[in-house]
Formats: structure tokens, sequence, C-alpha cells
């Protein structure tokens, strides 16, 4: 009986648990930022009270999702993004696939990492965690009430419609459904690090502890995006047909701004943690990155830029989201420049050293970001105030972030080989012979042998190559490898602190995708041709025949269907099958490309339109493709690596910490 | 008669779970208020040093098993010191004032009222969920035309010439809501057969709903070619003169508007809408029926007033009358007309609804004081 009952209310529970975590988050917010001096109690609540508010969301999101699952038509947004005869899972991905639900998953990471602050953050000083609880229960209160007011997800419709409208095939897919969820856990986990700047510009003290803590959410956020950008570009790779794996537009790009920012991030607060120093470039990247995951979310990704008639046909939300956004970053900075100045002086160094290094790698990520940010918004901006289109396309981010990235890489090596304070650049230079040398002779081999197709292929290469072999001088360094026993360097080497590790194994994934993409930009080969069933043509030694073709319907398509058989240069033969379907009741085509994986390479097949009585056949060979993605994971490996330090587990000191007062009772 | 129940008792019911929903959770943060907490463990009250005694521990353990040299574990810990110190020297003094009873009460207070003061703001606390599966007087026609779309379009996979394929397809797709594939079966009907105003028109009407507003291009061409092609179609004429509307090109709009009117019969249930989309473009997208409703309003009960009070009239004139300065928030004047029906019609029974009507604004009854 009572399970039946909350059955029948289950949409209006989560609506009113949406809502009672919105007030419980304002409330927070207003005690923790007013009152934070106020000592361990109210800490004790706070910490209480963003528990609740991640339960509440999660009750209010596990509603939606069983109002999709059970097609409850009801809910508006089932109607809209549903449909009774898609398959589970797509009924599930379609919760948050839409403007509504994305903002309502956005909500519950949000509240997640401020429950997983408050788990875990015990041992954080009183003062500090009552202001990063009380500027995460910001947040959630502002995106709440911005979802409550403007996007309700949980908006009914009486009498329900019969069906939903939402049966689209071509976005039925497993890609779209996980890289979302990805993405927001990096973009929302920066969050945190946003809340703890916020938190040490109010209090005006930032030390050490606060970087210790800071630098798991900013690892933590920064692999999931890592990993989400990376599956992201895999998806675009191999679902839109056409073997392109970055295209630099806007959504893309809002993913990739953060990230770069996150990484410079990670970086210094690596400097504060250790050396106390960098802390007001810590507090600026903090808020830099989260303000930028903000414009990625809400303003490239909701349309408002990119069509003048989506901000036109509901000026509201358009206004509301900016001026948010106006607010909850233009507050950060003017907070940062009233309150920056007072902060106090960390530990000294001399340009030459390892901090010095980290400053470097600073101002060259956040220039790149800069550049990808104008490059971005330039021609958005333009089209909705001027009405002029223009395209800022691949070569201007090509050029420009190339030219930054090139310095970049060719002077991180020596980085992790600096000692802090004050460094020798010939020292550190000496111990790097041995990957330089490697690396201009891998260079020149690779260059001969695969011929120079554009002329700035070997410097691509060789900084590809320097990068990836560089990250293991400081393995080698501190193994005594060559210079001791080799089992005593095993030794050696496994008694390593993680984070040594992590940072080898950081850059070096840094240097394979690097190395793949300078491998696909110079010697990617590509055929269009006219190909009928029973002739061959032949692409960088592979051979490939045109097998047969067929029409094979579908459910509710027709599927042009192309075999194909490909004979690599060793012999070895594959056969393969590309689809190009079209959709009946739309009239829609998609292609299904066939990719064949060759160790690192792959072959990738695109059937094109059919012509009279022949086809197109579109043929790319991708040399070493793979080690673009294959970076990333190492890179997000490394990530994880890092997190499983033995540093961070321990916890930050908790100074002066009054035992709470107990009432006599 | 379970559900019959509790559809019924639905909204005490949720209520009732509202209210007790917040109470747990108000309890809930008392509870860690008063120094325990439910879901976290208690703060730790270790001493300040604490931390850095873990460290050193950590220190000496890695120097035990040979993880760092003796000189780097010197430099390790001199640094661990020199840590300590400045932390000491940072201890800002600690406010000894903790949130008091009262705070935290005003502030549990504050959170429930919002919620559920929000909840009623936005909430439909009556309306149960409606799961497909439970609803089985319309699930049944549902589903039959979702399969017979698919199985229709299934066959037209096989068969795309099929008009009559088509023809059942596009108003399905169109009733599911499905609107660019409606538009593109309408497209597919036209190429297979005569083009006529009525299949461009619906073909238009598809591609505008799935523009969701926005317009569409071709669909104006569509319905321009459809208008032209019949003299007699109406329903082309209406959407043209909407959308023209719309857009902001008033002259051609109202050309549209009058055609169709032209060609109405005079009972037509869109003939309220056309005139009114008419009066729209006549003044340049100003919507005189929702801007200047007030203003027309008193035109016409100024006219109407002098008419009945001069000649007299019916007692429904009198009515409109009296219920015009209502509306019109003109309480004075609707005494004064509802006096003069009174002294028209004296017989209470003649008057009908209008005592009510002049009773319910709070209008004198004179003829009850008489």
């Amino acid at each position: 009986m009572a399970a039946g009952d909350c059955d029948a209310v289950s949409i209006e529970l989560g609506h009113f648990a949406l809502i009672l975590a919105c007030a419980i988050a304002a409330v927070s917010a207003l005690g923790g930022l007013l009152f934070w001096r106020n000592g361990q109690r109210l800490a004790q609540v706070l910490a209480q009270a963003s528990i609740l508010q991640f339960v509440l969301v999660a009750v209010a999101f596990l509603a939606v999702v069983q109002a999709f699952v059970t097609s409850d038509f009801s809910l508006k947004l089932a109607v809209d993004n549903s449909h009774s005869l898609k398959p589970l899972i797509f009924k599930i991905s379609g919760v948050w696939g839409n403007h509504e639900g994305s903002l309502l998953l956005w909500i519950l990471i949000l509240v997640l990492f401020g429950a997983l602050v408050a788990a875990f953050g015990r041992r954080l000083p009183a003062d500090l965690l009552n202001l990063v609880l009380g500027a995460q229960s910001l947040l959630v209160a502002a995106f709440g009430g911005f979802t409550l007011f403007t996007s309700n997800p949980f908006a009914r419709m009486s009498p329900p419609p019969l069906e939903g409208t939402d049966l689209n095939p071509i976005l039925q897919d497993i890609g779209l459904a996980i890289h979302p969820p990805l993405l927001y856990a990096g973009y929302v986990g920066f969050s945190i690090c946003f809340s703890f700047a916020m938190a040490a510009l109010i209090s005006g003290r930032i030390d050490q502890a606060w970087a210790r803590w800071v630098r798991p959410w900013t690892m933590l956020s920064w692999i999931f995006l890592t990993l989400g950008i990376a599956m992201g570009s895999y998806w675009a790779y191999y679902e839109l047909g056409w073997g392109g794996w970055w295209f630099w537009d806007p959504v893309e790009n809002a993913s990739f701004m953060p990230w770069l920012a996150g990484t410079a991030l990670l970086h210094s607060a690596l400097v504060m943690e250790k050396r106390n120093a960098l802390k007001i470039w810590t507090i600026f990247l903090s808020i830099i990155t989260f303000s930028l995951s903000l414009l990625g979310t809400f303003l490239v990704r909701s349309g408002i830029l990119t069509s003048v008639h989506t901000f036109a046909s509901d000026p509201t939300r358009g206004l509301v989201i900016l001026t948010m956004l106006a607010v909850l970053i233009g507050g950060a900075f003017l907070l940062f420049a009233t309150r920056a100045s007072t902060l106090r002086q960390g530990g000294l160094f001399a340009p030459i050293s390892r901090e010095g290094a980290l400053i470097l790698n600073n101002l060259f990520l956040a220039t790149a970001v800069g550049a990808i940010l104008v490059g971005t918004l330039y021609p958005l901006l333009l089209d909705a105030l001027a009405g002029t289109t223009i395209s800022v396309g691949a070569p201007f981010f090509n050029l420009t972030f190339g030219a930054l990235m090139a310095p970049l890489l060719l002077v991180l090596p020596f980085g992790p080989l600096l000692p802090w304070k004050r460094a020798d650049l010939v020292a550190a230079g000496q111990r790097l012979v041995g990957a330089a040398g490697l690396a201009i002779f891998l260079t020149i081999l690779v260059s001969a042998l695969g011929g120079i197709s554009i002329s700035l292929a070997p410097l691509g290469l060789l900084l590809g190559f320097w990068v990836t072999f560089g990250a293991f001088a400081e393995l080698i360094e501190r193994g005594r490898i060559g210079r001791i026993p080799v089992g005593e360097s095993v030794r050696r080497l496994v008694g390593l602190p993680r984070t040594i590790w992590s940072t080898a194994l950081g850059h070096m994934g840094l240097g394979l995708t690097v190395l793949g993409i300078v491998s696909v930009t110079a010697w990617e080969t590509e055929l269009v041709t006219t190909l009928n069933p029973g002739e061959t043509t032949e692409l960088s030694g592979y051979t490939l025949a045109f097998d047969s073709f067929e029409q094979i319907p579908g459910p509710n398509y027709m599927a042009d269907t192309g075999h194909f058989t490909v004979t690599a240069p060793g012999g070895g033969t594959k056969q393969l099958a590309a689809e190009r379907r079209t959709y009946v009741a739309s009239g829609m085509p998609t292609t299904e490309a066939a990719i064949e994986t060759y160790g690192l390479s792959q072959f990738y097949l695109q059937l094109g339109e059919p012509l009279d009585d022949t086809h197109v056949v579109r043929i790319w060979y991708k040399p070493y493709i793979l080690l673009i993605w294959i970076g990333a994971l190492v890179m997000a490996g490394a990530g994880v690596l890092s997190l499983t330090d033995r540093r961070l587990r321990v916890g930050a000191p908790q100074r002066a910490a009054k035992p709470a007062m107990e009432p006599a009772e | 008669m379970l559900v019959e129940k509790s559809k019924r008792l639905g909204p005490m019911i949720f209520w009732l779970i509202a209210i007790a929903v917040t109470a747990i959770a108000c309890a809930a943060l008392l509870y860690a208020g008063r120094g325990r907490m439910v879901n976290v463990s208690a703060a730790e009250t270790a001493d300040a040093n604490s931390q850095f005694r873990l460290v050193l521990a950590g220190i000496d353990a890695d120097l035990a098993a040979g993880k760092i040299g003796a000189e780097e574990a010197v430099g390790a810990k001199g640094e661990l010191a020199r840590e300590m110190l400045r932390a000491k020297a940072e201890a800002a003094p600690q406010s000894t004032r903790e949130m008091g009873r009262s705070t935290l009460f005003v502030g549990l207070g504050l959170v429930a009222a919002l919620a559920l003061g929000l909840y009623a703001f936005l909430g439909s606390p009556n309306l149960p969920a409606q799961p497909l599966a439970g609803r089985a007087d319309v699930a049944a026609q549902t589903m039959d035309l979702g399969s017979a779309i698919a199985r229709i379009e299934e066959r037209l996979t096989t068969d795309p010439n099929d008009l009559r394929g088509w023809t059942v397809l596009a108003p399905a797709l169109l009733e599911v809501g499905r609107f660019a594939e409606a538009a593109n079966a309408y497209g597919r009907i036209i190429d297979l057969s005569e083009p006529t105003a009525q299949l461009l028109t619906d073909r238009a009407e598809a591609l505008l709903l799935a523009a969701d507003g926005a317009g569409s291009e071709e669909a104006m061409g569509l319905l321009r070619t459809a208008a032209d092609m019949d003299p007699n179609h109406v329903q082309s004429r209406l959407y043209l003169g909407a959308e023209l509307t719309r857009m902001g090109q008033y002259e051609d709009a109202i050309r549209f508007w009058r055609e169709a009117l032209d060609l109405a019969q005079g009972n037509e249930p869109w003939l309220t809408a056309a005139r009114q989309g008419l009066a729209v473009a006549e003044n340049d997208g100003f919507d005189t029926s929702a801007q200047d409703q007030a203003e027309m309003i008193r035109g016409m009960v100024g006219s109407l007033s002098t008419r009945l009070y001069a000649d007299g009239g019916t007692v429904e004139e009198w009515s409109q009358l009296v219920r015009s300065y209502i509306v019109l928030g003109d309480l004075p004047n609707a005494q004064t007309a509802y006096d003069g029906a009174v002294a028209a019609y004296p017989a209470a029974f003649d008057r009908g609804e209008l005592d009510s009507m002049a009773l319910a604004a709070g209008l004198k009854l004179n003829g009850a004081e008489q």
C-alpha cells in the first residue's frame, strides 16, 4: 500500500526533493559564507547539509529516470525526449540528452562533489570547511534555482499524451550515452577548486594544507575531462564517417579550454603544495578553469551564441544564464582583484628552477587558452551582435596552438629534472643528452623512411620523441640505471614515490599523443575513387577489393552494404563491410564506416553516395592514429596513479582545532 | 479500486510525505548541530601537531624501508619543521563564538518554509505518476499506432514507391509528433502523385511544426505555391497570414488574411483567430486585442451607454454594460448603469442573472432598498 502510494507520487516526490535540496543549499550558502568564523558546529551542520543535498538530488534524478523507464508521459521531459519503443539504455540516456535533464545531471554531480568534501573533509580546519561548503552550496542554489524556474525537468502534462516524440535512431548511440556524464564529471569537479579558491580569498588564508586539499580534486576532475575529451574525439572519428578526430568546433573547444587551464592548475597546485609558492597563480587558475567549464556547459552547448534564433525564442532563459555567469564569474574575479594582494607571499625561488619552469608552463597554457577562447567566441559574438558570419577555422587554431605548444614541448622534459628553488640548466641538460640523441636519431630515421610530406613534420616528430623519451630521464636518474646493478636499480625504481612515476607517465602520454597527431597529419593517405564490385584499388601498399554490393532492408532503414577485402602489404587479408543507411521516414542518410586496425595504424573505409551504376568509395590510411587516444589514456592513467600516492591519503593537517564544546545535558 | 483510492488521496498523502521528508532533513541537521553526525563521523579532536607527527612517522618509515636516503630524510624533516613553525605563526586566534542554537533553528525554519512554499508554487501535488503500462485505456491505441508506423516503415524500406504506404504514414507521423519525418513523407507523396494545394500545405505544416516556431523558408515557398495553385484554398492562406504576421511582413499578411476571410462561409472555428490576426497585421504587429483591450472596451461601452440611457434596450444589453464597467474596474459607473437597468426592469425576475453578477461585484441592490 505504502509502496504503491510512493510510486503514484514518485515524480512529484522527486520534484519536492530537488526543491528541498535547493532550499537547504540556499540556507547553507547563507550560513557558510556569512558565519564561517562560527567554528566547528556550523561545519558539522554544513557537512550534514551537503550530504543531504546529494541524497535529495539523487532521489530527484532517480525519479526522472524512473519516469523515462516506465514511459510516464505525464512528465513533459519524457514526452519530448523519450518514446515507449526505445531500448532501455537509450531511455535512460535520454534523461540527460537534453537541456533540462543535463542541468539535473550537472547539479547531481555538483552535490556529489560537495558531499565528498563533506565526507572526507573531517580534518579540514572548520572555517575553511565552512567557506568551501558555503561556496559549493551557493553554486547548487544558483543552478538549482535556474533549473527550477526556467528549465524545470519536472514540468507535467495533464492529460498525458499517448506517446513520446523522440525516436531518432541516429542519436541512439552508446557513445552519446556515456560521453556527457564523463565530461560533466570533469567540468563540475573543478567547482570544488573554485569553492576552495573562494574560501582562500574570503578568509585571506592559503597554505600548503590548502593546496594538498585542492590537488586531488583537480586531478580527479582532470582525469574525467581527459577521458571525456578522448572519448568524444574517438566517437566523432568512428561515427561521423569522415575520419577526422578533432574539428576545433565550439563544443570541442569548450571542453578543451578547461582541460588546458586545468592542466596548468594541476601544476600550480603542485608548486603550492611543495613550495608554498605560486599562490596567486593557483587561485587565478582555479577561478579560470571553473569559469571556462561554466562557459563550456552553458554558453556554447545551450546554443545561445551559436544561434540567434534560440536566444530570441526563449530570451528569459538566455538572459538568466548570462546574468548568472556574469555574477558568478565577475564576482569571483572581483574578489580576486580585491583580495589577491593580501595573500602572503610564499617561498622564494630563482628564475631557473622547478618553480620557474612551471610558471613558464602556466604562461604557455594560459596563452593557448586565450587564443582558443578568442577563436571560439569571436565569430559567435560577431554573429550574435552584428549579424556578420565569419568562420575561424582549423588553420587559425592549428597555427596559433601549434606555435604555442612547440616551445612548451621543447622545455617540458627539463621541468621534472630541475630542483626546487635554484637549478642548474646545464646539469639538467646533461641528463637529457641521451633522450635528445635518441629523439634526433629516430626523427631522421622515420623521416628517411616515411618521406617528408610537410615541412614541419620532422620538427613535430622531434618534439614528440623528445617529450616521450625525456619523460624517462628522471626515472633513469633516480634509479641510477646503468650505474648500479640492475637488481638494485629495479628495487630503487619500485620504491620511488608514485608521483614520480605519475609525472613520467603523464608526460610520456603527452609525447605519444603528439607523435600520433604528427604521424596522422603528415603521413595520412587518402583516396576517393569510384569502384564497382569486382574491381580493386590500392592505397599505401594495401590492396582493396570490392567483393560485392547488396541492399539490405533494416527495421526502418535501407542499408547499402559494400563488402570489401583488404590485403595488407604483409599478405594478410581481412573482410570489411561498410554501410550507408537511408532512414525511410526521414530520408536521412548515415554512414557506418568500416575500420580495420593494423597495429597502431588504421585503415578507414567509407561508402559514399551511389552514382549512376557505380559507387564512390573513400579510403584513408591513418598511420599510428591510435597513439592519439592511447596517449590520452596513459595521461589519465598517470593521474589515477598520482591519486593513489601515499601523500594524498594522509590528508591535510588540522590546525588549532578546538574540541567541539558539548553542551552539558 | 486501489488506484482510485490513491488517486483521491494523492495530494494529501503527498503533502504528508513532503512534510515528513522535510522534518527528517531538519532533524538530521539539528542532530549534526548538536555535535554529532549521522552519516559523517564527528570531527576528530586531534591536537594541532597530529598531522605533522603522521608525516614524521611516514618519513621515518620510508627511511627504515630504504625508500629514501639518510640525507633526504634529514632534508624532509627540516622542511617539515619549517612548515610546522609557519603553521604555528599563522594560526589565527580562532573565534570562540560557536553558532547558537537559535541561529540553527532560524536556518531550519527557513529551509522548511522555502521548500514547502516553493513546492506549493511550482509543484503539481494532485498529479499522480502515470506509467504507460498502467494506462490500459489508452495504451492499446498508442501501441497500435506505433507498431503500425513501424510496420509501414518496414514495408516502405523494400518498396519506397508505395504511394498508399506513404499516404497512411505521413499523417500518422504527424500524429505522434515526428514532424520532420512527416514532412519527408509528404514530400514523397508529392513526388509520387500530383502535387495538390492540400498536399503542399500538409508538407508545409509538418515543416513549420518541425521548425518549432522558428519558421521555414521552404514551407513559405510551398504555401505560396499552394495558394497560387488553388484560389479557393483556405488553409494555406491562413498559414501564410499567420507566418507573415509573425515575420513582420504585414502588407502580405493582410492580403492573405483578407483572402481567407473572404472565402469563409461564416461559421468556421478559425474565424475569430483570423479576424484577430488581421487586426494585428493591420496595426503593424500591435496586438490590439491584448494591448488595447481596455481602450476598445471603453469606446464600446461609451456608445452602448449613450444608446441605452437615451432609447433603452434589452436586459442583456444592460447586463453587458454593467459587466463592462466591472471589467474596467469602474464601479461608480457600474452602479449607475445597474441603477439604470433596475429602473428599466423593476421586476427582479426580468433582470435574471444581472442581480447576482452585480452583487458579486459589490454593487448595491437598490431594488432591495426601495
